[in-house]
Parts: C-alpha cells; structure tokens; sequence
C-alpha cells in the first residue's frame, strides 16, 4: 500500500499540497515516485515564475519515463527544491518531505475546493 | 549452448580507453601556416601505433554480439544475415564518386539509383521513390512533408496526422516535427485500428493516417481498405511505415492497399547491415499523384541516358546529398540476388520461423494471428529481466516492454535466417529464462562482457566522454 | 528443392531444409508457410515484380559493369564532402561482422564493444570542439545544422522571433535541409552576406536582433574560407541572447580555433572526410554542445556507469529526451543513426593521432595555397578569388567561360566544381594532391 497522508490534498495527476502559512507545497506522491521507478531529473520553475492551476510546471524523469508536473493551485514560486538537482532520488526516498519541489504563494484560495482529499485519492489508486 | 562473452578486464574497468592506453598533447602549428589567432594552441589525443588499435578494436569487437554470432531476434528491427558479398559491392572504387559530379560522368551511380528506385516501386506498389531520406525516421519526416506540401497545394489547411498508440516512436515525432499535432489512436481488443475510434478521430482536420501493417504486434490490418476509404473520404492521406515490410514480400502491396505515401526500411527489409545503430536508408515511395512534390534530385532514364531532375514541386531536400549511398548499394545487390521468388520466400520463411518459435514457447502470445514477428507476455515476471538472463544463453533478447499493448512484452522477430536448430535453441533460452528463479533475473547476465549497468547511476551522474570521467574518479 | 546455397529459387539466406520446414509447419499446425498470411484476398497482391534472381558471381559482374560506366576522372572536389586516404585498418576492423552486423545497444551488457568505441568517438569530438557534449552521430552536416536550429528554438521558447541566420555561402542541401526542419516549428531562416568570402561583420550585426534564435557560420566555409571573427560573430550572438552554432569538419577542428574558445554554444559539421571516403555524399553529422544543454541535445548518447561488479561500463543514456520514450516531444525523431560511419572516424582518428591528424590539416592550408598560388600563375585565372586563408578549397576565376573549362578538365580527367559562368572551385587533399601537377598543366592547356 502506498503513503498517503491524511494532512493534504491531492491531483487526480498525483501531485500532493500542503498549506504551511501563506504558503503551500508542492510534491508528487509516493504512488507517483513508485510508478516512475528510480527519478533521475527534475526539472521544475525559476523562483518568481508565475504557475497556473492545471498547467505543466515542470517535469520528472526516471530511466524509462517522463511525467509532466501540473499545477494543483495558481500562484507565484517562492521557493525550489534545489537538491533535487543534485539529488533526484529525494523524490523516491522521501516523496513527501525531502523530496518537495516547489513552494507557492497562492493567488486565490478558492482553488483549493477543487484538490482530491486523502480519501477520494486513495479511491483513485486503488 | 553454453556461453561466455570475450571478457577484457583490468583492475576496476575492461579493455582500457584509447586515452588510458596513450594521450599525446602536441603543439599545433608553430610553423606559422596561419596567423596564431587562427589557430588552436594545442590537440591532446591518443598517439598509438597500429598494431596497439588493431589489438584495441579486436578486443572491444569480441566484446560485441552481431547477427553473424546468434539470433537477434529484436521485434520490429529485423535483424536479418547481410550478405558478405554486397559489401564488396559497394567497396568498388569506381562506385566511390562525389555527389557533385557532373550526370554524364557518373551514368552508372545514376543507373543503379534509378533502377532501385523502380524496383523498390514496383515491390511497394508505388509509383515514384526518392532514394534521399538516410533511415526510416528521415523517410517519415519526408512522406509527412509530401502530405503537407500536398494539401497546401490545394488550399487545405490541415493540422493533424493520426497515429496508433501501437506505433513506433519515430512516427509520433516525425510528425511532430513537420509541425502537426498527433492524435493518438487507440487499438481495439484485437490489436488492430480501432475503426470507431478512428471514425471518431477523422476530421478535416486530418492530414494524415500513418499505419505500419503488419503492426507492430505482427497483426494484419484486415480492415485497410476501409480504413483507407475512410481516411481518404474526409480528404487525408494514408501514410505506411515500412519497418515491417519483411512480412508481405510479394504477397501485398502497400499501393494496393490504399496507401499514398510509404517509407521502406532498407535495413530492415533488405538486409543492409545495422552497423551498430545505423547508418540505414529510407526511401520514400509515392502514388502518380504525389510524385511532383519528392525531394531533389530524382534520378530520370532519358534518351541521353540518366540524369538528375527536380520534381515539379519539389520538397527540396531532407539530406545535404543523396542520402547513404552504400547502403542503397547494398539493398540494390541484396534485391538482385534474391529476385522475385527471393523475396517472397523471405517473407514466407520468416513468417514461419515466427509461427514456430511462438510454437515452442512456454509464454502466452495474446494477439494473433500474428506474422513475422509476435508479442509474448512474460506476464508476472519481468520482461527486462528475462531479456537479460536470455543473454546468458548465448542469444540477443527480444524488444522488451514495447508495444504497451501488451504487458510486460517480449516483441519477437527471429526472421528468415534462423533454422529450426537455432530457433530451439532460442526457444530454450526463452523458456529456461522464464522459469528461472527471481535471483537469477535480477542477476543476469553473468555471461557477457559486463555484469547488469546501473542506468540510474548513468542518467543522475552523466559521463558522456572520456574527459569527464577525470573529475569524477 | 535443397537447402542453402544450392537452391535454384528461394532465398538463398534462408536455411530451412524440407526436412526441417515439414518438422516447423507441424509444429504450427498448418499445412504450408502460406496458409499463416491473414491476408484478406481483396489486397493481395499476385503479380511479379520481374526481378530476376541472380547468382552471387554473376550479379558481382554486372553491378561492376554497370560502375565501370562511371568516368574515371580524379577530383578535386568538396563542397561539404571530402575524402581523405582512408588506411586499410579502418576497412579490416570496421568490416568485422561483431561491429558491422549488430544493432543498436539495446542491451549494454552484450555490446560494450560497440559502446565503448562510440565513447570514444564522443570524447575525440569533446576535444576537437572543446564542448562537454557530443553525441555519437546525426546523419550528416546539414540535419545536424537543421537539429542545432531547433534546439536553439526550444530554448528560446518565449523569444518574439524564430530566425535562424545563416551565411550567404552555404552549400545548397544545407540550406535546403534547413528549410524542411524548420518549416514546422515556423521558423524563419535570414541571410547575412559575405564580404570577400568571409562574414560581413556589420551587415551582421544589422540583421542580428532579438527575433534571432542562432547565428550560423562556418569555418571553412563552403568555399573554403576559413574565418578570421568567429569570437566577434559569437559575441553579436550572445549580445542578442541567441545561440551561436559553428559549423566546421573533423580535419579542420585539429587545426583552426577551438569552438568553444570562441563562444560556440553548438558546434555542427562533417566528420565523415576521416574514416569514409567518398561516398556520394554519405555523411556523419557532428553535434556537440554545452553542458547547459544536455537535456536538450538529439540523438543518442554513451555514457560511462557501473556493472553489478563495480566495474566500469558503458551504455545508451539519458534516453528519455529521445523518441521512443518522449514520442511527439522528443527532442528530435532520429532513431538510426550513423553509429557505423561515427566508428570508422574514430578508427582513422585514431590511427593518425594527434601529430598526424595536425599535419593533414596543416597540409589542408598549404597545399590549397600552393594549389591556388600556381593557378593564379596561369593566363586566364585568378585564384585564390578571396583574399582569404583558405583550408582545401578556393574559388578560381576564369575569363574564359567556366563550364566550358570545366568540361574540357572533363576531358582530361579531371572533376571539378561549377559555380557559376566565370567561377570554379578547386578542392585538394591527400587522395588527389599527387595529380596536382597533371591539373595544373591541364588548366594551362583549357584556360
Ligand atoms: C515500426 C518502426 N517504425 C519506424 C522505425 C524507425 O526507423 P529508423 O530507425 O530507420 O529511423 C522503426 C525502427 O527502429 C520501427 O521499428
């Protein structure tokens, strides 16, 4: 069975969020980084860009794969996950915390309503 | 059959680079032939002597598997025996001349250009064939602009070209290429062109339908005339991959079936040597109504003998000459020696030697009837692990994973040059593989030149070169 | 029927003896190979082609026939393809069935011969060019050109252009290949002109702008000039934040500036004059880049890793940029490749080793000037017409009309370029420098 934490919301595409403040972040599920296999690259946004929900921010790639990243929420990037460039396999070992990839102030709130709860992604894995 | 590759190795690595062996650094050009500035200041690289390179590529060859050592049965590559004597054909010197040679000059170059390009119409259907595109990739990118400088020529805006999910990857991203949004198709349960599904993706948005036929799990497209009538009712065109030709020597015609554009993988179906990834060719054939929009130049017969002539409305050109010209040599040499009754005896015996081999498998086959080449399952065992413990046995493994179609697929092609003993032989290590233990997949092979690659560690920490492997170790 | 060899029709490279065929047909369940088409009746097809089969011996003679049709003329030409003396070691160990009859490295384990020698072939064009990436072929100078344009494009997705700028001298299927790659990314491709041969700096610099994507230029040029402001050209690129990709050729990267100290973002070219001879125009594309581009780079890639042993090994990587993984988004649609032809370079680079390599290329310079300087000489012609360092090849002005000149060399046994009514161009390398003497008293008698 895969992780899935109670403490978040969740895209039918696997990404993951959480609210910390005034921003949320961003990461994929542990579904997700098991589905990819070992991650080799990670591509993901500059600080400052602007993402739109439901939009391709970035991209993860395993050997064998590539997954585009969408965006589960507008807003702009305060923060990346840098040692994703050096270190790509976080997002298997840790996909819920080392291996985060972005950090977003949110331009609206109401998006929220749309995200999958743990329950209902639960339901979509299995 | 036992086996063990050739194995060179020392200390923490096997045969030693070229700059481990020797590097030289030497000044260049203190002689002042150019202006310092124009000049680099110096050149490192190895400096060895050619009995040493001799040794070197030896060794690194007996580290290689080739079709002249065992079946290489990869699905959708057809790796057929080359024949020797047509690389001696195209070693002639007076074969080797320069593209820029004026036509009369060259009236044999041209003489054997214009009869593969006639011969390899009359074997596809078609009506006219550029020789230009240099594999089967370049031959799609050709047929696809074909299509599109065709419907421009009418005033018809189209921005789609329709691909099986089943299809090749190249397919996708040579349409792509040529500037069209792909609209993948799915298959039905049999494997084949979902006709609804493609009735539903049809509009006059479609540029194009590309199909390979066989497709790529060895079925035939029995519904391609209605395909066809339907791709060409709402004004598309009807495109043919030809990596799986091998299949339908003399027995089928792309142009009879309704396609207006094919690609022929001569190094597929007529037996051009893969030379470790290439080079190949991809001649392009078209119907009548097509042939003024080939690249240039095509070669013509007239009464002064052959010349070089631009098509009316010529795509111009998909490669800086004439394409790879000693292997459309060598498919020319290779289609003269069988003839006829030489192809269609291929196909018959490579359909059948993938009939048999399926015969003597413990894996399940989920689609059929299938033609020269099948896709076995290894169902709950992995497909890349029993590739790499077939190795053990001596034989190449087949595509694996690949078409999704089927899970955990084994695409296999042995073609017509195995005999039943080698086919055995094949079948063993298939069945010997699937039944080994997990520890022995994920430990295999332990027979080749190198034990199983970490790929992660090559993807997260790329050396592409000999000078990156400096900063590293 | 028998088997093998001895069949009278049938595909001599098919095996099966009746015994065996019976044993397999069996094994299947079916009557006859026939009966496995499912073919529906309404698309077979039961014509002929009319091609006759023909014995192995008997079909050596007539395809040598029909190339001895081929005049006999020594030339002295390049324009994009040239041919060096080619040593036997490269023909021997190139023709070994392990290299020439295997596929594509699908599975390392089993071809870390071919792997590594394609290794090496990258890390002979990392020194050449002085770029961290090279990757182990395209198919030849003019599409790897087309492939350097598209990158640049993807990389600058947001640019408000999509102009690719190219020298006025370029040879025609470099152009026309470019035309066809970038059609349908809609780019656009400019002009810059030529300033006695070489790139007109301000002209350039006038048309350069932020629409610009790459700045294209080479050296040697199609005419054999060889570049004297490749730094200044590379900086209007980057000014402009657009790419700048270099054009050149295996022999001449020994010899002239190295790409990377002149602000190469890309380097393209020809590799195939070392290793392969002339080919009718066969190519091996070099493609070589920066590091900062890797993710965006075409084809395929070796790269070094480590076996279950520790040991180290190499392998096909980062593959997720190509076609069968990213399929309509791959960075190009290049599958096979000229792996083959990237090996036989190697094998001739190899083989000359540094001194050697340097002194062919030297040999480029000197021999085109005492080639052109004796030319001049004669009544009738001026060359070099660019007053230009020149590697191999010269355009040569003629009073008289040069395609009559050329074709009364013809006559004489010799081939040359056209250019246009009063221009030739003359190209001389080690496979032709030996009947210098013979062309020169030909052109005294023609010119
Ligand atoms: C079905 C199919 N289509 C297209 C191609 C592409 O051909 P090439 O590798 O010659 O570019 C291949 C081969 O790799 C193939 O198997």
């Amino acid at each position: 069975m895969f992780e899935i934490p109670d403490d978040r919301k969740y895209l039918e595409s696997h990404e993951w969020t959480t609210t910390d403040g005034d921003t949320v972040k961003i990461g994929i599920s542990d579904f997700a980084q098991d589905e990819l296999g070992d991650v080799v690259f990670v591509e993901l946004p500059d600080e400052g860009d602007e993402i739109t929900a439901g939009d391709e921010f970035g991209v993860v790639e395993s050997i064998k794969a590539v997954s585009d990243l969408y965006a589960p929420i507008s807003g702009t990037v305060v923060a990346v996950n840098e040692d994703l460039f050096d270190a790509p396999e976080l997002v298997n070992e840790d996909p819920y915390g080392d291996g985060w990839m972005l950090e977003l102030e949110p331009s609206s709130s109401d998006e929220f309503d749309d995200l999958l709860s743990p329950e209902e992604y639960r339901e979509q894995t299995e | 059959m036992n086996f063990d590759q050739a194995r060179f190795s020392r200390d923490d690595h096997y045969e030693p680079l070229l700059s481990e062996k020797d590097s030289t650094t030497v000044e260049v050009d203190d002689d002042g032939v150019l202006p310092d500035d124009l000049t680099r200041d110096e050149l490192t690289l190895p400096g060895l002597s050619e009995p040493q390179l001799a040794r070197h590529y030896t060794r690194l060859s007996q580290m290689n598997y080739s079709v002249e050592l065992g079946p290489y049965p990869l699905g959708s590559c057809t790796m057929k025996y080359n024949p020797s004597f047509t690389e001696d054909v195209a070693a002639d010197p007076n074969a080797a001349v320069h593209p820029d040679r004026s036509d009369r000059t060259i009236q044999g170059t041209l003489g054997l250009l214009h009869d593969l390009q006639e011969q390899l119409a009359e074997i596809g259907g078609m009506d006219a064939v550029t020789l230009q595109p240099p594999a089967g990739a370049a031959g799609e990118f050709t047929g696809i602009l074909i299509a599109k400088a065709y419907h421009e020529a009418r005033g018809d805006d189209r921005s789609e070209i329709i691909i099986p999910a089943s299809a090749h990857g190249t397919n996708f991203a040579s349409a792509a290429l040529a500037g069209y949004d792909v609209v993948e198709l799915p298959s039905d349960e049999d494997g084949r062109v979902d006709i609804e599904a493609l009735d539903a993706a049809i509009s006059e948005e479609t540029a194009a339908l590309m199909l390979t036929n066989p497709n790529t799990l060895g079925l035939f497209e029995r519904d391609i005339l209605e395909i066809s009538e339907m791709v060409h009712d709402a004004g598309g065109l009807l495109y043919y991959d030809g990596a799986n030709f091998n299949a339908l020597l003399g027995r089928a015609r792309p142009g009879d079936m309704g396609f207006d554009i094919m690609h022929y993988n001569v190094h597929k179906t007529f037996a051009t040597p893969h030379g470790g990834g290439g080079p190949g060719a991809g001649p392009v054939g078209v119907v009548e109504e097509l042939a003024e929009y080939l690249p240039s130049p095509m070669v013509q017969e007239t009464a002064a003998g052959y010349e070089l002539t631009e098509p009316e409305s010529s795509i111009g050109k998909v490669h800086g000459f004439g394409g790879n010209w000693l292997v459309l040599v060598k498919a020319y040499a290779y289609i003269a020696r069988l003839g006829d009754s030489g192809l269609s005896d291929a196909s018959a015996k490579a359909v059948l030697n993938a009939n048999y081999l399926a015969s003597q498998l413990d894996l399940e086959v989920p689609y059929g009837p299938f033609h020269h080449e099948f896709a076995a399952t290894s169902g709950d065992r992995d497909a890349a692990d029993v590739a790499k413990r077939m190795l053990d046995y001596g034989v190449h493994p087949p595509t694996t994973k690949w078409p999704e179609l089927v899970s955990q697929a084994m695409l296999t092609e042995p073609t017509e040059v195995e005999d039943k003993a080698s086919l055995d032989d094949l079948a063993h290590a298939f069945n010997a593989a699937y039944a080994d233990s997990d520890e022995a997949l994920e430990t295999a092979p332990t027979k080749t030149s190198a034990r199983r690659i970490d790929q992660v560690s090559a993807a997260r920490n790329p050396r592409l070169s000999w000078q990156a492997l400096g900063d590293d170790e | 029927m028998t088997a093998g060899n001895g069949r009278r029709d049938g595909s001599p490279y098919a095996p099966h003896t009746d015994a065996d065929e019976a044993a397999m047909l069996d094994a299947v369940g079916v009557e006859s190979a026939e009966s496995l088409f499912d073919i529906p009746e309404d698309v077979r097809f039961d014509g002929e082609f009319g091609i006759d089969a023909t014995d192995e011996r008997d079909l050596r003679e007539s395809i040598a026939n029909l190339f001895a049709r081929n005049e006999e003329l020594t030339e002295f030409l390049g324009r994009g393809h040239h041919a060096h003396y080619v040593p036997a070691l490269v023909d021997d160990l190139s023709r070994r069935s392990e290299f020439l009859t295997s596929y594509t490295q699908y599975q390392p384990e089993i071809a870390q011969g071919f792997l590594q020698a394609l290794f090496e072939y990258q890390s002979m064009l990392v020194e050449l060019t002085g770029l961290p990436v090279a990757n182990c072929s395209m198919y030849d100078a003019a599409t790897a050109l087309a492939e350097a344009a598209l990158l640049a494009n993807r990389l600058r997705r947001g640019a408000s252009g999509h102009r690719v700028l190219v020298p006025e001298h370029l040879q025609e299927g470099r152009l026309g290949v470019l035309e066809n790659y970038l059609d349908g990314a809609d780019m656009e491709i400019g002009n810059y002109p030529m300033d006695d041969g070489a790139v007109d700096l301000d002209a350039l610099s006038d048309l350069v702008d932020d629409e610009t994507v790459m700045v294209y230029a080479e050296s040697p040029t199609v005419r054999g000039v060889i570049e004297e402001n490749l730094s200044e050209i590379g900086d209007l690129a980057h000014e402009n934040d657009a790419l700048f990709c270099l054009g050149s050729d295996v022999v001449a990267l020994a010899l002239l500036e190295e790409p990377a100290s002149v602000g190469a973002d890309v380097v393209v070219g020809e590799a195939d004059a070392l290793g392969l001879g002339t080919s009718y125009g066969m190519g091996l594309g070099i493609f070589a880049t920066r590091e900062k581009f890797l993710r965006q780079v075409p084809g395929r890639l070796v790269g070094a890793s480590e076996d279950a042993e520790d040991m180290r090994a190499f392998t096909l990587t980062l593959q997720t940029r190509e076609q069968h993984i990213r399929k309509e988004r791959a960075t190009s649609n290049i599958c096979t490749n000229q792996a083959w032809v990237a090996l036989r370079t190697a094998m001739h680079i190899a083989w000359l080793g540094p001194d050697r390599l340097v002194n062919l290329a030297t040999r480029a310079v000197t021999d085109a000037r005492d080639l052109a300087a004796r030319l001049d000489d004669i009544s009738g012609l001026q060359a070099p017409v660019y007053d230009r360092h020149h590697f191999r090849e010269f355009v040569v002005h003629t009073d008289q009309p040069a395609p009559a000149i050329a074709n009364d060399l013809a006559g004489r046994g010799f081939a040359v370029h056209t250019l246009d009514d009063h221009h030739l161009q003359v190209c001389i390398t080690d496979v032709n420098a030996d009947a210098a003497d013979r062309l020169v008293a030909a052109f005294e008698e023609v010119a």
